[in-house]
């Protein structure tokens, strides 16, 4: 199972649709590198608005792609994390603090627009 | 129970009921029955009586309705179930002391048990009914008071506020987390204020759960302001070496809200 991803314009569009685990989200992450790579993309969408449950690994994993991101110069907003896994991250300690954060898809982008911009 | 002593009683209810008025008069003096009306009391009175006597000859399910619809009105309009305690205590030394008179001292032992089973049974349903409705209410006002709890007002677009009253403990706190995260996605709320103008005290317990709901507000992707710091709140924070250096914090509501118009871009104009 691959997560599909998306471009538009300067950006990268995810929509996880699907359950996470551990080798999904590692092949995801491969992916993700390769494509700012090919793409040359400056920002990134993580939407998770259907994930319903982020393990501890899973969330690693989530903030080592931002970092890695970063570092190959696109930035990443994560959206759309239900209130139910935040309570659950929270709970385990794990904080995302470096992870840019928006409600939807939509106020994602703008926020994107105007940490590029600015 | 023995249909002789079923006919015993009936024989003697006149008497019964008598010695019980009077007995219960005495025993009642004390209590909250003083402020109720001279009449509806002694009408009460023969009501309940005429209750306790009538389970002897209907069916058990239909003495347990009547009883039920007899209580079930009284609590409606506060009786104290003391009153019922005390009168069915009275009731049972009316009749044991009458038996004493007249029946024989073999007896004496299975009527006594007879007549104990008897009056328990009623005792057991009105302390039952008692609680049911004591219960309900316990309920319906922990309902109300969790409704009270958290409520997270949207006051412009995309700025909601969170005022708190009163102490936080832990199962508040998770009430108030998710509250405030599912108000968040239903107002698409991106600044919320949490305004701690009502809260007593913040000790560390309560500071912790103030950060993590900050937190998990920046997760599902809003901003977080603490407002409504008063001195002695900010002494305390300091003096235990809260950290609270991450979201921003400011004295006032009206503060908080012009920083948070600031934050989506808005501004409150005077019209000319």
């Amino acid at each position: 199972m691959r997560v599909p991803i998306l471009k538009l314009h300067n950006y990268l569009l995810i929509s996880v649709q699907v359950e996470l685990d551990d080798q999904t989200a590692l092949q995801f992450q491969e992916d993700l590198l390769s494509k700012i790579h090919k793409e040359g993309s400056t920002g990134v969408v993580i939407d998770l608005t259907s994930v319903e449950m982020i393990d501890s690994f899973i969330a690693k994993v989530l903030g080592e792609v931002v970092e890695m991101s970063n570092l190959m110069g696109a930035k990443v907003v994560l959206t759309g994390i239900q209130p139910a896994v935040a309570i659950t991250l929270i709970d385990m300690g794990i904080k995302l603090e470096e992870v840019p954060t928006a409600l939807d898809l939509e106020q994602g982008l703008e926020k994107l627009q105007q940490e590029l911009e600015g | 129970m023995e249909p002789s002593i079923i006919d015993f009683i009936y024989k003697r209810k006149q008497l019964l009921v008598e010695k019980w008025l009077e007995e219960v008069e005495s025993v009642t003096q004390d209590s909250a029955i003083t402020r109720i009306p001279e009449d509806i009391y002694s009408e009460t009175n023969r009501e309940f009586i005429d209750v306790i006597v009538n389970t002897l000859h209907v069916s058990p399910e239909e003495a347990k309705e009547r009883l039920r619809s007899f209580v079930e009105r009284l609590i409606h309009i506060g009786w104290p179930l003391s009153y019922f305690t005390r009168g069915l205590q009275a009731f049972r030394r009316v009749i044991l002391e009458e038996m004493k008179e007249n029946t024989q001292a073999e007896q004496a032992f299975s009527t006594f048990g007879e007549v104990e089973n008897w009056i328990d049974g009623i005792v057991n349903q009105l302390v039952d009914e008692y609680t049911g409705s004591w219960e309900n209410t316990l309920n319906l006002q922990k309902l109300a008071l969790k409704e009270l709890s958290a409520p997270l007002i949207p006051v412009f677009s995309h700025i909601s506020v969170m005022p708190l009253i009163g102490t936080i403990d832990t199962e508040r706190a998770k009430l108030i987390m998710e509250n405030l995260l599912e108000g968040i996605i239903e107002h698409r709320s991106q600044v919320v204020l949490i305004d701690i103008t009502g809260v007593p005290v913040v000790d560390t317990m309560v500071a912790h759960h103030i950060i993590q709901a900050a937190e998990a507000v920046r997760l599902v992707g809003a901003e977080c302001i603490l407002v409504g710091i008063r001195p002695e709140i900010a002494q305390t924070i300091v003096n235990l070496g809260i950290d609270l250096g991450k979201f921003p914090t400011k004295s006032t509501l009206r503060k908080g809200i012009e920083s948070g118009l600031e934050v989506t871009n808005k501004k409150i104009v005077e019209i000319e």
